[in-house]
């Protein structure tokens, strides 16, 4: 098989991977080689279903030995089956790289074999691009559960960034619809590789030539929808992981049958709506100071289908509103629905020279249309003040301000982890 | 109310605002625009000091530096009839210093931040979207048509990623070059471009490419929508995945 060949079809399974980013890592190039990495990481490309085109994201093979209820490479699913050379993926990354088509390389796969078989070919590769062709530009490798730590060891000192699947939300799902991986075979390297990046910032504060452990973090992928936890479990386990295991990053999938198996629901349509609420909630807990348990508890696990999670929680919360603008700190107007980072940053900016009037949040740009129920400007307000939650809900859903349709999130459009 | 005229290059623009700076007890209070030497135009004209308009730029630096990477970035888009905006702008930068950017009610400090906003998302979008073919001496070309003068920012960023390559970039409607070759980056102007030979493989690369650009795409998903607001038509014609479509 030709290059051309493999490279549609690994490429083509690579495809459903949520992540694509380059950025979170600066690394000056080497003076004789190619590449180097920006912090805010580079759209090289926008595919024709929209989303940025960044890195040259493949498998090495799809060529596996389980068999996840889940993934079309799935040893049983009669798929055509190929797998590159180490030699194949260096140069398609190289002249890639020179023509300024891609960031750099991200690089996965199916089991072959044994993880440990496959874990070594993916990091020789990183390895031949890192030493012998002097590349530093942007690497992200998954990690196959179950391989050794020496060579978790060895993806992160090549890499960017690494990541393990964690593919489910919980123990009795995995072993129900993947059967051959352990949960302590992906939370062991989770652990390992959180261990290794703060130790390495630690002795780099030390010795700035000290090695670097994936700078660039770690992340992880689960499917939604094709088993039983709800909104509340997911939350929290995407809050111990930022917390306790450093993640960068929590990707979330809504699954998308590919087959039919009696292990897995039934569905008319891939949750996106879910997937699209939890990827609301993940901001909320990593950028806006919220906690899992004040989006949801035990009694309301689920999060709102018709309000975003913020909003959701704002309705509930009456006492906390109206919010002065002019004088509310940045954590408070983080908290009004319709109110993001940068409209918090640009008030925070703006009244340092003029108390903001209605008309002033207009002319920065701050998009009052979701907000105004919630604040509050210069004693002023656009709407009438001491509306109850109900009337402002009712408002919200009649189109003022509510979202009508889910809207096509880039990072959203996601099946499930095709791979290991 | 006080008018200024200056002679419509860079130069004379900066030092046209250094010297109301300095002269005009409230420069927010005057206006700057182009010399056109019509019948009716009135204004004392400031003459052009490209020292002393290099001089602005680096006090405004030390004292405000993201304020003067605004002024900076402004300049790319090479933006007429602002010059009053401009004079504002500058002046509030040194009273305020960097908070200024933050002050978004004033108008012309809204303008000049947009425009500024702009290039620096041009310049950004140029770091990816630009497009290097092989040439059958072993350089490397790439050709471009940005809105903005983002010539110069552009070449360094390569410089810092390419470092083992020979290549140029070249600004095809400006007809403005760089070179970077053996760790040296040059500027010039090309009056006669001609296209040179392509190496032997270069087809075969862009063919791979293109292929990888096609099945990455989810089929069900197609967004044609989506794809154009992030990646403009202006900027396909020299994107190798978007030829032959
Ligand atoms: S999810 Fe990974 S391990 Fe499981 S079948 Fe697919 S490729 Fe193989």
């Amino acid at each position: 098989m030709d290059t051309k060949a493999k490279l549609q079809i690994l490429s083509g399974a690579a495809r459903y991977d949520a992540s694509c980013a380059s950025s979170g890592s600066r690394r000056e190039g080497p003076s004789s080689g190619t590449g180097n990495t920006s912090t805010s990481g580079i759209c090289h490309s926008w595919a024709d279903d929209g989303r940025c085109i960044s890195l040259l994201k493949i498998l090495l093979s799809n060529d596996c030995i389980y068999d996840c209820a889940y993934c079309v490479n799935r040893s049983t699913n009669p798929v055509e089956r190929a797998s590159f050379t180490a030699r194949e993926v260096i140069d398609l990354t190289l002249e890639f790289y020179r023509r300024n088509y891609i960031e750099g390389l991200f690089l996965s796969s199916a089991v072959m074999q044994s993880p440990d078989h496959t874990m070594e070919r993916m990091v020789r590769v990183a390895e031949t691009l890192r030493t012998e062709e002097q590349f530093g530009g942007y690497i992200h490798m998954k990690i196959i559960p179950g391989c050794s730590s020496e060579l978790v060891r060895k993806a992160g000192l090549y890499a960017d960034r690494i990541s393990v699947n964690i593919e489910l939300p919980s123990q009795a799902s995995l072993q129900r619809l993947a059967p051959q991986k352990h949960k302590h075979a992906i939370l062991e390297p989770m652990a390992l590789i959180g261990r290794e990046i703060a130790t390495s910032l630690v002795e780099r504060k030390v010795c700035r030539h000290a090695p670097r452990f994936a700078p660039a973090g770690q992340s992880t992928q689960m499917i939604i929808g094709a088993s039983p936890e709800n909104d509340f479990q997911i939350l929290r386990l995407s809050q111990g992981l930022y917390k306790k295991m450093n993640l960068k990053r929590v990707y979330y999938s809504a699954y998308v049958p590919v087959t039919a198996d009696n292990r897995l629901p039934a569905l008319a349509a891939p949750p996106l709506r879910r997937e699209h609420r939890l990827y609301q909630a993940d901001w909320l807990l990593r950028f806006y100071g919220f906690s899992a348990e004040e989006i949801l508890s035990d009694e309301a696990p689920h999060l709102d289908e018709s309000f975003d999670p913020k909003t959701a929680w704002a309705l509930r919360h009456p006492e906390f509103f109206p919010v002065e603008v002019n004088r509310a700190d940045y954590a408070t107007l983080l908290r009004v629905p319709g109110i993001g980072v940068v409209s918090a940053k640009r008030i925070v900016a703006a009244r340092r020279f003029s108390p903001i009037t209605p008309e002033g949040l207009k002319k920065i740009g701050v998009v009052i249309k979701r907000a105004k129920y919630f604040i509050i400007c210069s004693g002023r307000s656009s709407e009438k003040p001491d509306q109850s939650p109900t009337v402002i809900r009712q408002r919200l859903l009649l189109g003022a301000g509510g979202e009508t349709a889910v809207s096509a999130h880039p990072e959203q459009l996601v099946l499930p982890g095709l791979f290991a | 109310m006080n008018s200024y005229l200056y002679d419509g290059t860079a130069d004379g623009l900066l030092s046209a605002i250094s010297w109301i700076l300095e002269e005009e007890a409230d420069p927010e209070k005057v206006t700057l625009s182009e010399r056109k030497d019509t019948l009716f135009e009135e204004g004392f004209t400031i003459s052009t000091d490209a020292p002393r308009a290099e001089s602005l730029f680096f006090r405004l630096k030390q004292h405000a530096p993201d304020a003067a990477h605004t002024l900076y970035s402004f300049m790319l888009a090479e933006k007429g009839e602002m010059e009053t905006s401009l004079l504002h702008y500058v002046s509030l930068a040194f009273r305020h210093g960097d908070q200024v950017k933050g002050y978004l009610t004033h108008p012309a400090i809204r303008d000049i931040v947009n425009v500024a906003k702009k290039a620096g998302r041009e310049l950004h979008r140029m770091k990816g979207l630009l497009r290097f073919e092989k040439l059958q001496d072993g350089a490397y070309l790439a050709k471009m048509e940005p809105d903005c003068n983002i010539i110069h920012p552009l070449a360094y960023h390569f410089s810092r990623r390419l470092r083992a390559q020979h290549w140029f970039l070249y600004d095809v409607k400006r007809r403005t070059a760089a070179r970077w070759n053996n760790g040296s980056l040059q500027f010039g102007t090309i009056e006669q471009f001609t296209t040179p030979a392509l190496s032997e493989d270069e087809k075969k690369v862009q063919a791979l490419w293109q292929a990888f650009f096609k099945t990455i795409s989810i089929p069900d998903r197609k967004n044609p929508r989506l794809q154009k607001s992030n990646m403009p038509m202006k900027y396909w014609k020299y994107l190798v995945e978007k030829q032959g479509e």
